[in-house]
C-alpha cells in the first residue's frame, strides 16, 4: 500500500518478544474499550458517564467489587479448562458444556448420598462439600476426555465434538431441573433445589474455597508448563504434534491429560458459580447465561498468549466489565446484551492485535521517480 | 404427516444453505468454523431489515451484504495474513454471538409479515436451496471454474504454476461461503422460525459445520444429509408425533447433536478414511506460501 511517499507493508516477525505480545494484550483490551464506547453513545448519559457506572460498579461498589471477585474466579477456572489444551494445540470449545456437567454432578452428590433436598444430615457437611467438588471435577473431565480421546485416536475434529457436548449438557441441565427432573427445586420454579446451607462452600474472606483453586492455577500452571519434562511434551506436541509422536510423546495420554485437567478445571468453575457463590447455591434457569459467560475464559487466555499468571488481571478486568456493563445496562436502560457485545468486540480486537503480533508494519520510502507516472514518449 | 415433511424440509434447507457455502471455501482450501456465526449474524441482520422496511428483498440483501464482509475478514486474515483459521474462524463467531445478541434485542419477538408461499406448501428458499446444490454440482465437476476451485484446494502450487490465481480464487469461494451462511441465517429468520430470540441458532452452525464433513465435499450428498438432518431435527422438536409419551422433551432435543458425534467418528475411522478419505481436500486449513 502507498501512504505519500512510503509504501507500508505487514512482514512476517522472525521472533516475538514478551513485551510484544503484552503490547498487543493491551491494545487488544484498549481498542475493544473504545470500539464499546459506541454502545453507550446511544444512551442519554454518554460514553465518559456509562465507562463511570461499569467501573464505579465492578470495582469500588461493595456488593459490585465482591461480584467481580466470585466471577474472575470463575473466568480463570474457564480459562484455565481452554489453556490447557490450547498449549497443546487443541481447541476446547466446550467449556459450557463441561460447566454444566460439573453444577450437574455436584447437586447429585447429596441426593445420592439419600440426603433431602431440604436438610443436610447424615453425613458430615465438610465430607459432602468435597465429595461434591469432586464429583464436578471428575464430571467435567470426563466430558472433556471424550473429545480428547476421538481427536487423539481417530484425529475426530475437537472444536465438532466440544460444540455437540454444549449442546447435549445444556438440554440434559433442563431434563435434570425442569418438568419433574431428578433435582428440580420443591417449588417447581424450572430450577433445581437450593443447596442447604449446611452443604454451602465455606468462605474465606468473603470468598468461597474455589479462589484458592483459580490462585493455585495461577501459581503452578506456567512452571509447570515451563519447567518440568511434562510441560515440554505439551508444548512440543503443540508447536509439531508430528515432531512430538517421533519424540515418543504419546498423542492419546497427551491428548486426554489436557482435556481431562482442562475438563475438571471447568468442571470447577460449575461447582464455583452454582453451589459456591453466596447468594444462588442453585442451578436457576436461566443457566445458559452462565454457560455462555464461559467463552470469555477462551478469550482470556487467547489475550493472555497461554500464561495462566498474565490471566490473572485480565479475568479481573474482564468479570468487572462484563458484570459492570449488565448493571450499567439497567441503570441507563441499554438493549440487553452489552456485557455479549463486549466479548464480541474483544474477540475481534484479539484478532486483529494477533496479526500485530506476528506481523512488523515496515515502511519504505518510494523514489519520486517511481511516484510519478512515465511522461508518454513521442515518436519522431 | 405432510407438514412434519414439509416443516422438516424447512429445516433442511436452512442446513443446505449454510453447508453448501462452507463446501465450496473448503473445497477451495479454506476452513471457516464461524459458521454458526455468519448464520447469527445473517439471520438478524435480515431479521432487522425486514422489520425495518416489511421487504423481504431488503432482508436478503442485508444478509447477503453482512455475510460479503465477514467473508472478506475471514479472506483478509486467513487468506491475505496467512494467519490461523480456526483463530479467525472462532473470531467470527464470538464476535457475531456478542453482536447480535445486543443488535438484535430491541427487535426480539415475531417478525410480523405474511408468509412466502411457494409450490405445495413449501417456501421458495426449499426450491432455491435445491437448485444450488444442483448448480454447485455442476459447476465443481464439471467445468473450469470447478476445476480451479478444486485444484487451490488440493495443490495450491500446481494450481498456481498452471495459471489460476489462488489467492483470488480463495477470496471469491471464501466470500461465496460468507453469503450462502449468512443466508442460511437468514432462511432461519424470515422462513423456517420467524421469532427473533438471543442466540437463536443454539448450535445449527455446527451442525451444519459437521455436514460438510459427512458429505465428503460432494453437494448431492451434502442435500441427502442435510434432508435426513432436518427430518431428525423436526422429530426431536416434536417427538410425540412419532412416540408420543416417550422421554423427556429435553432429552430429544438432543439427539441431533448426540447422533453427530457417532457419524464423526465413523467417518474418522482408518477403514473410511482409506476408502473416502481422499475426498478431502488436500489444503485444506493451511496458507499457500508460495515463498
Amino acid at each position: 500500500m502507498i501512504v505519500g511517499r512510503y509504501q507500508v507493508a505487514l512482514q512476517p516477525r522472525q521472533t516475538r518478544s514478551a513485551s510484544s505480545a503484552a503490547l498487543a494484550a493491551l491494545l487488544a483490551i484498549a481498542l475493544a474499550l473504545v470500539l464499546a464506547s459506541a454502545l453507550f453513545a446511544s444512551s442519554e448519559a454518554g460514553v465518559l458517564a456509562g465507562y463511570r457506572v461499569v467501573f464505579s460498579y465492578a470495582f469500588f461498589n461493595p456488593h459490585g467489587a465482591a461480584a467481580t471477585a466470585h466471577r474472575a474466579v470463575y473466568l480463570l477456572l474457564c480459562t484455565y479448562a481452554f489453556l490447557l489444551p490450547l498449549r497443546a494445540g487443541l481447541w476446547n470449545i466446550g467449556l459450557p458444556g463441561q460447566v454444566y456437567a460439573g453444577a450437574l454432578a455436584a447437586f447429585a452428590v447429596p441426593l445420592a448420598l439419600g440426603m433431602s433436598r431440604e436438610a443436610a444430615g447424615g453425613w458430615p457437611p465438610g465430607v459432602v462439600i468435597a465429595l461434591m467438588a469432586l464429583a464436578a471435577a471428575a464430571s467435567g473431565a470426563a466430558v472433556g476426555s471424550l473429545a480428547g480421546a476421538l481427536r487423539a485416536r481417530l484425529q475426530v475434529n475437537e472444536i465438532l465434538v466440544t460444540m455437540m457436548l454444549n449442546s447435549i449438557l445444556f438440554w440434559l441441565v433442563s431434563f435434570m431441573i425442569k418438568e419433574g427432573g431428578p433435582l428440580m427445586g420443591a417449588t417447581a420454579e424450572g430450577e433445581s433445589f437450593t443447596l442447604p446451607a449446611a452443604l454451602r462452600a465455606p468462605l474465606v474472606a468473603g470468598l468461597p474455597v474455589t479462589a484458592a483453586l483459580g490462585a493455585a492455577g495461577a501459581l503452578l500452571i506456567d512452571p509447570v508448563l515451563a519447567r518440568t519434562a511434562l510441560g515440554y511434551r505439551i508444548r512440543a506436541f503443540g508447536e509439531n504434534p508430528q515432531a512430538a509422536r517421533y519424540g515418543g510423546i504419546s498423542p492419546l495420554a497427551l491428548s486426554l491429560l489436557v482435556f481431562a485437567v482442562g475438563g475438571a478445571s471447568a468442571g470447577l468453575a460449575g461447582y464455583h458459580t452454582f453451589a459456591a457463590i453466596p447468594g444462588l447455591y442453585k442451578i436457576p434457569g436461566n443457566y445458559g447465561f452462565y454457560g455462555d459467560l464461559s467463552f470469555y475464559g477462551l478469550i482470556t487466555a487467547l489475550i493472555a498468549r497461554g500464561s495462566a499468571l498474565a490471566a490473572v488481571p485480565i479475568a479481573v478486568l474482564l468479570a468487572g466489565l462484563s458484570l459492570g456493563a449488565r448493571f450499567a445496562q439497567g441503570m441507563l436502560r441499554l438493549p440487553f446484551g452489552v456485557d455479549y457485545a463486549l466479548l464480541g468486540l474483544l474477540m475481534m480486537t484479539f484478532v486483529a492485535s494477533h496479526i500485530l503480533d506476528r506481523f512488523r508494519v515496515v515502511w519504505r520510502r518510494v523514489p519520486a521517480g517511481v511516484l510519478r507516472p512515465a511522461a508518454g514518449t513521442r515518436r519522431g | 404427516m405432510w407438514d412434519l415433511l414439509a416443516r422438516s424440509l424447512e429445516a433442511s434447507t436452512v442446513f443446505v444453505f449454510a453447508a453448501l457455502g462452507e463446501l465450496v471455501n473448503q473445497r477451495a482450501g479454506t476452513l471457516n468454523v464461524g459458521l454458526e456465526g455468519l448464520m447469527l449474524f445473517g439471520g438478524t441482520a435480515a431479521f432487522i431489515a425486514a422489520r425495518l422496511t416489511a421487504s423481504y428483498l431488503a432482508a436478503l440483501a442485508a444478509a447477503v451484504a453482512v455475510g460479503t464482509v465477514l467473508g472478506l475478514a475471514h479472506g483478509f486474515f486467513s487468506i491475505t495474513l496467512r494467519g490461523d483459521q480456526v483463530v479467525s474462524g472462532m473470531g467470527l463467531w464470538i464476535l457475531s454471538f456478542g453482536l447480535t445478541t445486543y443488535l438484535g434485542s430491541p427487535f426480539t419477538g415475531p417478525l410480523g409479515l405474511p408468509r412466502m408461499a411457494g409450490a405445495f406448501g413449501l417456501s421458495p428458499f426449499v426450491y432455491a436451496g435445491v437448485a444450488l446444490v444442483v448448480v454447485s454440482a455442476v459447476v465443481l465437476f464439471r467445468t473450469g471454474a470447478g476445476l480451479a476451485i478444486r485444484s487451490v484446494g488440493e495443490n495450491p502450487l500446481a494450481a498456481e504454476a498452471s495459471g489460476v490465481p489462488v489467492g483470488l480464487t480463495r477470496y471469491l469461494c471464501v466470500v461465496w461461503g460468507g453469503v450462502l451462511g449468512a443466508l442460511g441465517g437468514a432462511v432461519y429468520t424470515l422462513s423456517y422460525n420467524p421469532v427473533w430470540t438471543y442466540n437463536f441458532l443454539m448450535g445449527w452452525g455446527f451442525v451444519s459445520l459437521a455436514l460438510v464433513f459427512f458429505s465428503m465435499w460432494n453437494p448431492w450428498i451434502l442435500l441427502a444429509g442435510a434432508t435426513l438432518f432436518g427430518i431428525m431435527w423436526q422429530l426431536s422438536l416434536s417427538p410425540e408425533l412419532v412416540l408420543p409419551g416417550v422421554l423427556s422433551r429435553y432429552i430429544w432435543r438432543t439427539v441431533p447433536f448426540a447422533v453427530t458425534i457417532p457419524i464423526l467418528v465413523v467417518i474418522s475411522t482408518p477403514w473410511f478414511r482409506s476408502r473416502w478419505g481422499l475426498a478431502r481436500p488436500e489444503a485444506l486449513g493451511r496458507p499457500f506460501a508460495p515463498d
